[in-house]
């Protein structure tokens, strides 16, 4: 894709670029769409319940008409909120969660940005989210609102550093922060990908990239219990639906990511099966940290909210930085 | 009239992000509700960051990003959001000061333009690095490795020092 960037603007580039862009969000959207029913499903079975299975054969069409019944609902906006940054904030949402996308490798070939910042980038715009969940906490002008867009910004500040500090020693042992050379340094068996070396760091991301995605045992944002619903109870219809896909596209980013940092990306475990694309490779990996997503969030209970800040700065951080140290050690020692 | 533009996709990157961090600076001294300018800030910050893409400078535009709108203009909201902001208005004009302002930046603004028109650009004698987040790690780690480390003592006693800050007000009954 870099070299459209000098050439002159046609209309057949731009083009190109809005069937790309319109690509991966048909993929996005779809994967929301049986990732949210898998959710129900799994979490139903794991609770002794059989979940989603009316609409449609096996309930396949559940979601679909759940998005149909949230577009038709009616749009309120309360008397007394900032009406113009109530109607942006979901916009604000979702808008970085989607560019993060641009840069995830699926395959050697199969990228639209060669960033050589890569992770850097996912980190940056995932920041903009936070601006817009504690705008949409301010804007709603209700106290339940305020609190979890407070929480919220104080938690994803708070663990987007260790979430960085986890990745230092991938980012070390490949000597690059883009991610196609980090997957293509991964290649070889599947005890040369980065999650044996770096067990520590790949625990340490594990636990701030579910914090990050505010899902539980980290969903305090939007803790039902004692906040109604956090940071988005004033909002109804089509603009809550964006928020919910913004959290679902945070996860698809985020599990795209765990795959090509720390499983090794589009690598076979074995070489000898080489002869499987490498698509299905990802697409497995993914599919195994999304159902260990589910999984904790079936399983855990919730955290308090004063545990929670004291994990990420007492017990997260100290280990990421343990981790660097030791992963410097082991480069100087063993090459 | 021969304005040397060829009209690339970088030609319109550059326009549009201009435009953007202008309006975004231009409102954030127009609104009066402090949260309003407090966006508008992170959005003229969000531009700049486009505007080192541009110059091939990603890992500036990133960080830019990561610090001024991901940490700088959160901290700003939730400072704004801790304190009151229900006696917000206007301030009554002040004829003679906005003159004198006035005639300032249009100074301003022709000195930097004239300055910029005269300048002359030389093309670097080498190319860029093709990658050069490798080449300023490189840099930071070996030729500048002393100021960098100065930097990081800095900061380190800054961080201290606001710990120490929050304890003590922690321990007042």
């Amino acid at each position: 894709m870099q070299h459209y960037w000098n050439s002159p603007v046609t209309w057949g580039h731009a083009g190109i670029y809005l069937l790309g862009a319109i690509a991966v969000l048909a993929v996005v959207i779809f994967f929301v769409t049986y990732a949210i029913y898998f959710e129900r499903k799994v979490i139903g079975w794991m609770q002794f319940r059989q979940g989603p299975n009316r609409t449609g054969p096996l309930g396949l069409l559940q979601t679909a008409a759940d998005v149909a019944k949230l577009l038709m609902k009616e749009d309120t906006i309360p008397a007394r909120a900032d009406r113009v940054l109530f109607i942006l904030a979901p916009v604000l949402a979702f808008v970085p969660s989607f560019l993060v996308l641009a840069i995830i490798p699926y395959g050697l070939n199969l990228q639209f940005a060669d960033l050589n910042v890569g992770f850097l980038y996912y980190i940056a715009l995932s920041g903009v989210t936070t601006i817009a969940i504690v705008v949409a906490g301010w804007a709603s002008n209700n106290k339940y609102a305020l609190l979890g867009g407070m929480r919220s910004a104080a938690q994803m500040i708070s663990y987007e550093v260790p979430l960085v500090m986890s990745v230092v020693g991938v980012a070390m042992m490949t000597g690059s922060l883009n991610l196609r050379d980090i997957v293509i340094g991964q290649e070889g068996y599947f005890w040369h990908w980065n999650f044996i070396p770096q067990i520590l760091g790949f625990a340490v991301f594990v636990i701030a990239a579910v914090s990050e995605l505010n899902r539980t045992p980290f969903d305090l944002p939007e803790a039902e219990s004692e906040l109604v619903a956090g940071y988005h109870v004033e909002y109804s219809g089509f603009r809550f639906a964006f928020f919910m896909l913004s959290e679902y596209v945070y996860m698809y980013a985020i599990a795209c990511l765990g795959t090509i940092l720390f499983l090794g990306g589009w690598n076979p475990p074995l070489p000898q099966l080489d002869f499987i694309p490498g698509l299905i490779w990802f697409a497995l990996k993914f599919a195994c940290i999304v159902f260990f997503l589910f999984w904790i969030r079936a399983t855990l209970p919730r955290l308090r909210v004063d545990q929670l800040m004291g994990l990420a700065w007492k017990v997260l951080l100290p280990i990421a930085i343990a981790n660097i140290f030791l992963t410097a050690l082991g480069i100087e020692w063993f090459g | 009239m021969d304005w040397n533009i060829d009209f690339t996709g970088e030609f319109f990157a550059f326009f549009l992000l201009a435009v953007c961090a202008i309006a975004g600076a231009v409102l954030a001294i127009n609104f009066t509700k402090v949260v309003h300018t407090a966006l508008s800030l992170a959005f003229t910050f969000v531009s700049l960051a486009g505007l080192y893409i541009l110059l091939q400078a990603e890992f500036v535009a990133f960080v830019q990003v990561l610090l001024y709108v991901g940490a700088v203009t959160i901290l700003m909201i939730f400072g704004i959001m801790m304190t009151k902001h229900q006696s917000e208005g206007r301030e009554p004009g002040r004829p003679l000061l906005e003159t004198l302002a006035a005639i300032g930046c249009l100074c301003l603004f022709g000195i930097l333009f004239y300055a910029i028109r005269s300048a002359s650009f030389p093309a670097p004698e080498a190319a860029l690095p093709e990658d050069n987040v490798a080449s300023i790690g490189m840099l930071l780690y070996s030729a500048y490795a002393i100021p960098f480390e100065l930097v990081s003592v800095l900061l380190t006693v800054a961080f201290i020092g606001a710990v120490a800050l929050a304890k003590r007000e922690e321990e007042q009954p």
